[in-house]
C-alpha cells in the first residue's frame, strides 16, 4: 500500500508506517501493564490459603433465612421507628434531607462558581477561583470520612449522616450546576444584557430559564445517590438503618441482616428505576 | 484602557446644538481583543437619524464588533460613541443602561431564550424601563403586556404567542427578536447579520420589517449584511469594512464593480440573492407546497393590513 504513496513522491500516511507488531509504542504500552500487574500482585500479596468456604455458605444459607422479628418492636421501650422497616423510612428521609441541606447551599453558590457569571472584573473572577477550589476540595474529601468527622462533632447518629452527606454533596452538586450554568448559550444573555437590563434581570430571565431542566436533573440523580449511600453511613457512625445492619453482622445475626440488606436493595431499586425514568422525561 | 474616567457633560460634546446633529458619532473606535486580535483600526462615522446603514464586508472584517461596539456589548480598546448627545463609553452602570434601553438589537442567532413562550421573550425588551423587583414577581405591568401584543401584531404572529420560542421557524424567530427590539421603543436598531441564517425569501421578510420600522417609525436602522443586493435594496447608505477600517461609505447605487472588488478581494464574484418575486413556483398539486408558501406569502404582507 505504502508503494502507492512514494510512487507519487507523497509522504506515506502514518497509518500505513506504523503496523501494530513494528510499533515500539504499543510494545511499550504492553511492557508498562503487564510490569505493573506484576508489581501489583507482589506487594499486595494475596493470600487465600485462610479462606473457609463451608463457613462463608452456611453464612449465606443464614442470610436468606431470614428473621423477620427485627420489623416489629421488640419490647415496651422500642416503638416503630427503632424496627427495620421505621430505620428504612428515616435512612431514606435522611439522603432526602441531606440533598435539600446540599442543595440550598449549592445554589447560590454555583453562580459564584460559574465562569461566564464572573467574569469581568478581578474581584469576581477571584471569587470564581475560590469558590471552584473549594467545591474541588470539599468533592474530593469521601463522604465516609466526613461522616466520621462529623461524628466526632454531634456524636453517632444521624446529625452526622445529614451533615456529613450534605456536606460532601455541596463539592459535587456546586460543581455540576456551575457547569451546567457555564454550558448555557450565550446569546440570550446577550441580548437581555443589550435591552438595558441589570445583571440580575439577565440572570433571571437569560439564564435561569436554561438552567432550570439541569438543575433538577442533577438534584435528582443526587437524591437518587444519595439514598444508595445513606445506608452505607451508617456503618460509621451516621445514623439510620445502616447502623443496625453494622451492628446484626457484629453480633453474627446473619438472619437479621440478610433482611436488612434485602430491604436496603429494594429501596435503591425503586429509587434508581424512579430517578430514572424522571430524568429520561427532563431530557 | 479608555482614556481618564472624567465625565463629559453633553453640553460640551455638541458644540452646535442648532445644527443637524448625528444621532450617533463614532470617533476612531479601535478594539484590540485580549488574544491581540486586531478587530477595529480606527473607525470614525458619523450615522444620521432615519438612516438605514448597511454594513458590509468580509467575515471578520470587524462588523459584529463594531455594531457591539456601539452598546458596548464589547468594550472598545480606544475611542468614544457619542449616542444622541450623550458619551457612551463614558457611561457605567445604570447611566449605561439607560442608553442601552433605547438601542435595539437583534442577531444572527436570533439570542431567544428557546424555553420561554414567546410572549416571555417579548415581553424581555421591556427590562431596561423595569426594576428589578417587577423582574422578580414576574408580574409584568399592563401597558407592557399590550405592547408586547401590539408588537407580536405588528410583526405578524401573535397567534405563536404562546408556542414556545424554540418551536418557530428562524424567519419567525427573528420577527420575535425584532418585536423584543421594539418593546424597548429603540431610537437606534443594531442588526447584527440578521438573515444570514434564513433563506433568501425569510431574509426579504425580515428585512422588510426592518425597513418598515425605519420608513414608518423613524426609527435609525445600522445593519449588517453578507448580501450586497440586500444593502442596495434596502439601504440608504452603504458602510464597507476591510480589515477593521472603513473601505468604503456612501450610496448604495455607488458600489460598482470595481468596489466590489476593492472590498471583497480580487477574486470576488458577487452573488445574487433573488428579489422576492421570483420565488420559485410550486409543482401543480403539490398540496403541502402550496400551503407552505401561502403561509409565507402571508409572512410577508405588509403589517397592520388585514390577514
Amino acid at each position: 500500500m505504502a508503494e502507492y504513496f512514494t510512487a507519487r513522491g507523497l509522504p506515506v500516511p502514518v497509518e500505513l508506517r506504523r503496523t501494530p507488531l513494528t510499533d515500539w509504542r504499543r510494545w511499550t504500552a504492553l511492557g508498562i501493564t503487564l510490569l505493573t500487574l506484576y508489581v501489583g500482585f507482589r506487594i499486595i500479596a494475596i493470600d487465600t490459603s485462610r479462606s473457609n468456604p463451608a463457613y462463608a455458605f452456611g453464612v449465606v444459607a443464614k442470610l436468606v433465612q431470614w428473621d423477620f422479628s427485627i420489623l416489629s418492636p421488640q419490647n415496651e421501650f422500642e416503638t416503630f421507628w427503632d424496627t427495620a422497616g421505621g430505620l428504612m423510612i428515616v435512612t431514606i428521609f435522611l439522603g432526602i434531607v441531606a440533598t435539600a441541606i446540599a442543595t440550598a447551599i449549592a445554589l447560590p453558590l454555583a453562580f459564584l462558581g460559574a465562569r461566564n457569571i464572573m467574569t469581568g472584573n478581578p474581584v469576581t473572577a477571584a471569587i470564581y477561583a475560590v469558590v471552584r477550589v473549594v467545591f474541588t476540595i470539599i468533592r474530593s474529601i469521601d463522604v465516609l470520612i466526613v461522616v466520621i468527622v462529623f461524628a466526632i462533632l454531634f456524636q453517632l447518629g444521624s446529625a452526622a449522616g445529614v451533615f456529613g452527606l450534605a456536606f460532601h454533596n455541596i463539592g459535587v452538586l456546586g460543581k455540576l450546576y456551575s457547569e451546567a450554568i457555564e454550558g448555557i448559550d450565550p446569546g440570550p444573555p446577550e441580548a437581555i444584557t443589550a435591552t438595558g437590563a441589570n445583571r440580575l434581570q439577565v440572570i433571571l430571565t437569560a439564564v435561569l430559564p436554561q438552567i432550570f431542566n439541569p438543575f433538577v436533573s442533577f438534584t435528582i440523580y443526587r437524591l437518587d445517590a444519595n439514598v444508595r449511600l445513606a445506608p452505607i453511613i451508617g456503618f460509621v457512625g451516621g445514623g439510620g438503618i445502616g447502623q443496625i445492619l453494622f451492628q446484626t453482622i457484629n453480633l453474627l445475626q446473619y438472619q437479621k441482616a440478610g433482611l436488612i440488606i434485602f430491604l436496603i436493595v429494594v429501596t435503591v431499586a425503586v429509587m434508581d428505576f424512579g430517578s430514572a425514568q424522571i430524568r429520561k422525561r427532563l431530557g | 484602557m479608555r482614556g481618564p474616567p472624567v465625565k463629559t457633560p453633553a453640553a460640551f460634546c455638541v458644540p452646535y446644538p442648532a445644527r443637524v446633529v448625528a444621532l450617533l458619532s463614532l470617533k476612531d473606535i479601535t478594539k484590540v481583543y485580549p488574544n491581540g486580535t486586531r478587530a477595529l483600526g480606527g473607525i470614525t462615522l458619523d450615522i444620521n437619524k432615519g438612516e438605514f446603514v448597511v454594513l458590509i464586508g468580509l467575515s471578520g472584517s470587524g462588523k459584529s464588533t463594531l455594531l457591539r461596539c456601539i452598546n458596548r456589548l464589547v468594550e472598545p480598546t480606544t475611542g468614544t460613541v457619542v449616542f444622541d448627545g450623550i458619551d457612551v463609553t463614558a457611561a457605567t452602570g445604570a447611566e449605561l443602561r439607560r442608553i442601552r434601553r433605547r438601542i435595539g438589537m437583534i442577531f444572527q442567532q436570533f439570542n431567544l431564550v428557546r424555553t420561554s413562550s414567546v410572549f416571555a421573550n417579548v415581553l424581555s425588551g421591556r427590562l431596561g424601563y423595569r426594576s428589578t423587583w417587577r423582574t422578580l414577581s414576574f408580574r409584568p405591568t399592563r401597558g407592557d403586556v399590550e405592547q408586547a401584543f401590539d408588537n407580536l401584531g405588528r410583526v405578524g404572529i401573535i397567534e405563536k404567542a404562546y408556542s414556545r420560542a424554540d418551536a418557530l421557524s428562524g424567519g419567525q424567530q427573528q420577527r420575535v427578536g425584532i418585536a423584543r427590539a421594539l418593546m424597548q421603543r429603540p431610537d437606534l436598531m443594531l442588526a447584527d447579520e440578521p438573515v444570514a441564517s434564513l433563506d433568501p425569501a425569510t431574509s426579504h421578510s425580515v428585512m422588510k420589517y426592518l425597513e418598515e420600522i425605519n420608513k414608518r417609525d423613524g426609527i435609525t436602522v445600522i445593519c449588517s449584511l453578507h448580501f450586497l443586493s440586500l444593502a442596495r435594496r434596502y439601504g440608504t447608505r452603504v458602510v464597507a469594512l476591510k480589515g477593521g477600517v472603513v473601505a468604503f461609505d456612501g450610496g448604495p447605487a455607488e458600489i460598482d464593480e470595481r468596489r466590489f472588488r476593492e472590498i471583497y478581494g480580487e477574486d470576488a464574484v458577487e452573488v445574487e440573492i433573488g428579489p422576492e418575486r421570483s420565488r420559485p413556483q410550486p409543482p401543480p398539486g403539490n398540496e403541502a407546497a402550496l400551503r407552505m408558501l401561502a403561509e409565507e406569502a402571508d409572512a410577508m404582507l405588509p403589517p397592520g393590513s388585514e390577514r
